[in-house]
């Protein structure tokens, strides 16, 4: 997985960093190593959209969770009992 | 101190001091219902039982009443939730659960490791391919992986919360989150892989 040029920082680098960089996570100076790699290393590019892709419909797949009915009724008729049970 | 606020014997908001157990509970039902769906469909991950998804949001939201004094308004409450409810199926849902427990985040052999990371470079067009599995799928997926990964990858990827964040939630150093997702999230993606090659999204020369 390399574009086979040199870089300033080494793909196998910028792979350790994709996930925390993904994460809005990796400190700035990184950050920015990585942003500079992706322009020149098409490669490199290319496996972190395919992991944008995958996140992207990871978090899509929440929205299908539907609450039960009467879960929340259930719950705050509950928490008025233990009030009143005091 | 925890940024969440958990601490027993913690200072309590202002508010806390003249409001009334009646005020107290109008207030906890206006400011928690908005997180309903979400601490559902996190317990929902945790349990993968919606009976039993049900039964641990109901005893998680009750301890989270009885603690609301505790909770330090302007602080996050979305963090506190799940603080709670991943306490709750901790400490004591877990334990009765029917099934052994999954084998534990820290018990993987290097070996395991090692070949985790051996497919981490996937292609746009192979993600495209995974992209293209149903939602029930990603689900599953999910479920399969162990507790502790599972929780990791549910809190970071799915309602995004930070390192920091989920850390507190689990109650693990930020270190132990970042393992357990690098971990998890290559598993996850492992059996993605797999589940497209089944459906034939992906060609077989393709993983061979």
């Amino acid at each position: 997985m390399s574009c086979g040029n040199p870089h300033a920082v080494a793909c196998v680098q910028i792979h350790s960093w994709m996930w925390i960089y993904l994460d809005d996570e990796l400190e700035p100076e990184s950050a920015h190593e990585v942003v500079h790699h992706l322009e020149e290393c098409p490669p490199c590019a290319d496996v972190f959209s395919a992991e944008s892709i995958i996140r992207t419909r990871i978090r899509q797949s929440r929205e299908t969770v539907q609450t039960p009915e009467g879960l929340y009724t259930r719950i705050f008729t509950q928490i008025q009992q233990t009030i009143s049970d005091e | 101190m925890s940024f969440i606020g958990l601490e027993p014997g913690a200072v309590g908001s202002a508010v806390m001091s003249t409001e009334t157990k009646q005020d107290a509970a109008a207030r906890f039902e206006r400011d928690v219902a908005p997180f309903l769906q979400s601490l559902y469909g996190g317990a929902l991950r945790m349990t993968r039982n919606p009976t039993d998804a049900e039964d641990l949001v109901q005893e998680a939201m009750l301890k989270a009443f009885a603690a609301f004094g505790s909770f330090t308004e302007g602080t996050n409450l979305k963090a506190w939730l799940f603080r709670i409810l991943t306490n709750t199926y901790i400490n004591q849902y877990r334990k009765k659960q029917r099934a052994p427990l999954q084998t534990s985040a820290d018990e993987l052999t290097d070996g395991q490791l090692n070949e985790a990371g051996e497919n981490l470079g996937m292609r746009s067009a192979e993600a495209e391919a995974m992209a293209k599995l149903a939602d029930g799928e990603i689900v599953d997926a999910l479920a399969a992986l162990p507790d502790d990964f599972r929780m990791a990858v549910y809190l970071v990827d799915i309602e995004g919360f930070s390192y920091k964040e989920a850390a507190e939630i689990m109650d693990t150093p930020v270190g132990t989150v970042m393992s357990r997702l690098s971990r998890g999230r290559k598993q996850l993606r492992e059996l993605l892989r797999e589940y497209a090659t089944e459906r034939g999204f992906i060609p077989l020369e393709v993983t061979a």
